[in-house]
């Protein structure tokens, strides 16, 4: 697991209070939104928020790819690292 | 005058839950050391309980047990000064112009915790938000009493104050700790309310020594029948008939 997989695993966990799981317990390529994880809009907001203030970068909420981008930690990881460099 | 009967209640203070905890604490009040211990709501999921604040915890533990087993329980939810370390957060988000937690935000407004009430327990039955001034608990007894007129076998009433940040000490007098009590109210004639007026009085030298919602407990616990709860110029009169 990438030192970022890492880092927004533990994001997830922090910005949505998620008390009782840890790290591992999220997989790579889990499904963080409805089934998976389990997690909802009210989540997804907190957590495109939570992204751009720890990374730094800009989410357009309307955008049609943003919700791929948000399917699991593997997107999520993509997306912040060609962000980053972009 | 309304009259009614209080079939139960639950209360939760820091450290003092039970009712012998709470027998003790009403013949010799002190105020409970400062803590961000907030009560135990795991009979929830925990997907759910998550975003629950302190106010919303102390909520649910007080009115949960009350709500056992009972279908279509109305409920008034008061609290004077509701949300104040969310609203505290949202405001210094705002003055360091930061992006506002949406979180926060939801579930800042003074109806949030009805609205996880009803989610929670899937119930649709009346349910209101109330901030009134000090006699809060009062107001919030003429509206449990009124739906009680119209036929609701129980009203469910819940009186919940969080410590406000330090921040707000010059202007929130009221709250010496937090606190939640949930009384379930069914039709009767044991207890009745009153309220006469008087002059319009502007001290705060003759205020009940603990919020109203901690006096009544106080008399709850030790078996007082009457109470006296003036709050400007309103003065209510609480009479035990036994």
């Amino acid at each position: 697991m990438s030192d970022l997989h890492q880092d927004i695993k533990q994001l997830i966990i922090d910005a949505l209070g998620l008390e009782d799981i840890s790290t591992h317990d999220i997989g790579n390529d889990q499904t963080l939104f409805g089934e998976g994880l389990g997690l909802d809009s009210v989540d997804a907001l907190e957590l495109g928020l939570a992204i751009q203030k720890r990374y730094g970068i800009k989410i357009d909420a309307d955008a049609k790819d943003t919700r791929n981008h948000f399917t699991s930690v593997d997107s999520l990881a993509a997306f912040v690292s060609a962000r980053q460099v972009a | 005058m309304i009259k009614f009967n209080i079939a139960q209640w639950r209360a939760w203070a820091p450290g003092l839950m039970s009712v012998e905890e709470w027998r003790q604490w009403s013949h010799e009040p002190v105020i409970p050391a400062p803590t961000d211990a907030a009560p135990d709501v795991s009979f929830l999921p925990a997907m759910q309980r998550r975003r629950l604040s302190r106010l919303a915890r102390m909520a649910f533990s007080v009115g949960w047990p009350l709500a056992e087993g009972l279908e279509r329980l109305p409920l008034v939810f008061v609290s004077r000064h509701g949300e104040t370390p969310r609203t505290f957060d949202i405001l210094s988000d705002l003055a360091n112009d930061e992006p506002l937690s949406p979180t926060q935000f939801s579930l800042s407004v003074h109806n949030a915790v009805i609205g996880l009430w009803s989610i929670l327990r899937g119930e649709t039955s009346e349910m209101t938000a109330l901030a009134c001034a000090g006699d809060g608990l009062e107001h919030g007894v003429v509206e449990a009493a009124s739906l009680l007129e119209e036929g609701a076998p129980a009203v469910l009433l819940v009186i919940t104050e969080e410590q406000p940040p330090a921040a707000y000490a010059p202007w929130i007098d009221d709250v010496p700790f937090p606190y939640a009590l949930g009384l379930l109210l069914t039709p009767g004639d044991e207890w009745q309310l009153s309220l006469t007026t008087r002059e319009r009085v502007e001290t705060n030298s003759d205020r009940s020594q603990w919020p109203h919602a901690l006096n009544l407990l106080r008399a709850l616990s030790t078996q007082q029948s009457a109470l006296q709860h003036p709050w400007k110029n309103r003065l209510w009169n609480w009479q035990h008939n036994r």
